[in-house]
């Protein structure tokens, strides 16, 4: 998790990654952060994210990111 | 239109719009009552029937589009799901270290199946609406180089609602493909949600985990939905009749003489047909939603007061919000989560750092949305250069962010402030404007011509009495428009801040309930632009 924090606050600082629930619902993370955090995630984790993943529901906090990054590792 | 012409095909076309006395007074109380008294268990085939009468009026023998694309979705849904079942009833029965190859080889041959419907139904799209336009752009070609050869430049008839209906389609198969839905075993269900006669003319364009399951399990009336309904379909109505449909002789008449008016006319003229266009379309929202939701059918939101807009980009994120969510999920994000988008994202960070890197793959895919959203559109090239132009304003607000960012911190300006704010809403709106110049002009070529005499002959010469009776309005037409637009925006901004008319107007005491209702009736009667010569406009959304 505080890797994942790490990237996130690599792609867009100043927000409070550990508490944020609403990163995609209240615009925080634009649709150019998530090309970024996806590119990111890949290499971090060895794990291919395809777009029908890229929902609000996968992304709006840190913590839904980490699941669907465990998830994914464990689908390939 | 008399009750009895109703019954003939294509002989409905005053339908199309939800404020023709027709459908208001005939079509729309008869599904109603129709509903209302049937059993539970049948209302669901009253939608549907309601549905596929409604299509046949409007659009004629043309509904053999509809009923063949209802097919197509059900058999390529039912195909895929075969595919699905038996890839994982041999998964279930192969090693785990093969899974990964078998699995693949499903893949794969799912893929082709949604290639394969893909092709099928855009390709129709495509041939319906832009045939003739690629073929009158060839014939132009051959002129070019010279060829004593033509050829042909088919006329096609398009059913209305096919750019809707097609994107629902292949939504549904899409998610069906990606195993978001499963595939539905009834056609039935699969009609009704392809069908559904208040949203097939203008959208919204639903998917199908948002809207089958509500319309299959058609709920009785219930006394809020109905008032809340009725309420805002009188609200879209007033938007419609009073405000756009009494600016359209005006706009008509300056862009049908685009070589007669001065700049600063033409600009008004654009400003006006923005107005409209925004007035028309939400409104015609608003009656969608409106019945939508007497039948108890919540379906997702096409406006979010977008003139609220601080920058191009929140614009469309506000305006006709579901195309812009259909061409952000089924093109934008596939196209930047290809293999080769990936990689060109990692390199593009490492030399251009966390904001302009990914805005290289960002910036080739938003190019490829608004290269579609501009032909979906139409098929002339105003509605391309106007995609495009969308493309490069809102490629131009992202490379810019930073440096403006910059620039506030260094001379101490806070963005946040309102004055700053409502300047950047002027400044989306002037934008907007532009673009729908473009968007109206019968041509590119005319539509740089009208752009042309804003910048160099902006002035308001001949703008008195006698031009106004040239243009079919009057000082009276612009105070009802005036105070009309008073209105909505004072029921926008207290949406903005979250309030909620319609549970406000609710909690007050009946008489003063039914006084408000009375009101906006009367509002819409007295002002509406009916009367002698009004020809109805038909919703300007209804030709894409």
């Amino acid at each position: 998790m505080e890797r994942l924090i790490e990237i996130l606050e690599d792609i867009k600082p100043d927000v409070d990654y550990s508490s944020c629930e609403t990163l995609i619902d209240s615009h925080i993370l634009e649709s150019l952060d998530i090309i970024s955090l996806i590119a990111e995630l890949e290499d971090e984790y060895d794990i291919t994210i395809p777009a029908i993943e890229i929902i609000p529901d996968n992304f709006n906090s840190a913590e839904r990111i980490m699941k669907m990054i465990e998830r994914l590792q464990e689908e390939y | 239109m008399d009750l009895a012409s109703l019954l003939l095909a294509e002989s409905g076309s005053e339908m199309t719009s939800f404020f023709s006395l027709t459908f208001l007074f005939v079509f729309l109380p008869v599904c109603l009552i129709v509903y209302a008294a049937v059993p539970k268990a049948a209302k669901k085939y009253i939608l549907l029937l309601a549905s596929f009468v409604f299509f046949w009026l409007v659009s004629g023998v043309l509904i053999i589009y509809l009923i063949l694309t209802v097919i197509s979705v059900f058999l390529f849904g039912k195909w895929l799901d075969n595919i699905q079942t038996k890839m994982r009833s041999e998964l279930a029965k192969t090693e785990k270290e093969k899974r990964k190859a078998l699995k693949q080889q499903y893949v794969k041959k799912q893929r082709a199946v949604l290639l394969f419907a893909v092709i099928l139904h855009i390709g129709l799209l495509l041939a319906l609406k832009y045939s003739g336009f690629f073929a009158e752009n060839f014939n132009s070609l051959l002129w070019i180089l010279n060829t004593p050869l033509k050829i042909p430049v088919p006329k096609l008839m398009m059913p209305i609602g096919i750019s809707f209906f097609t994107l629902q389609a292949v939504s549904y198969i899409t998610d069906v493909y990606h195993g978001l839905i499963k595939a539905d075993r009834s056609i039935l269900r699969i009609a009704l949600f392809m069908s559904f006669f208040p949203q097939i003319v203008e959208g919204p364009i639903c998917r199908y985990s948002q809207t089958a399951d509500q319309l299959w399990n058609a709920e009785q009336i219930k006394y809020k939905n109905l008032t809340y309904g009725l309420q805002r379909i009188l609200y879209g109505m007033m938007k419609k009749i009073v405000i756009a449909d009494r600016l359209d002789p005006m706009i008509k008449a300056i862009f049908d003489e685009p070589n007669t008016y001065h700049g600063g006319i033409i600009f008004l003229g654009a400003v006006f047909y923005t107005v409209q266009l925004y007035m028309d379309f939400s409104g015609s929202m608003d009656a969608v939603m409106g019945i939508a939701e007497i039948f108890g059918v919540k379906m997702p939101e096409n406006f979010q007061r977008p003139f609220f807009s601080k920058s191009v980009s929140e614009f469309w994120k506000r305006w006709h919000i579901t195309l812009g969510t259909w061409f952000k999920d089924y093109i934008f994000y596939p196209v930047t989560s290809t293999k080769k988008m990936k990689n060109l994202t990692s390199s593009a960070r490492k030399k251009l750092g966390n904001h302009y890197g990914p805005l290289v793959a960002g910036g080739i895919a938003l190019f490829c949305v608004w290269l579609c959203n501009g032909l979906w559109h139409g098929s002339d090239w105003n509605y391309i250069f106007f995609g495009l132009y969308h493309f490069v304003m809102i490629l131009a607000g992202n490379m810019i962010a930073p440096l403006s960012g910059k620039f506030f911190k260094k001379v101490g300006l806070d963005p946040n402030k309102t004055v700053y704010r409502v300047f950047q809403m002027i400044r989306t709106a002037l934008f907007v404007v532009v673009g729908e110049l473009f968007f109206r002009a019968k041509g590119l070529d005319v539509g740089f011509g009208l752009f042309g005499r804003i910048v160099t002959d902006y002035s308001f010469d001949g703008l008195n009495n006698e031009l106004l009776k040239k243009l079919t309005i009057d000082v009276q037409d612009f105070i009802i428009i005036g105070i009309t637009l008073l209105i909505v925006f004072a029921v926008s901004l207290l949406n903005e801040k979250g309030v909620c008319i319609r549970d406000v107007i609710a909690k007050k005491n009946i008489a003063l309930r039914w006084c408000i209702f009375y009101a906006l009736i009367m509002f819409i009667v007295i002002f509406g632009a009916y009367g002698f010569g009004y020809i109805p406009v038909d919703p300007m959304y209804a030709n894409f």
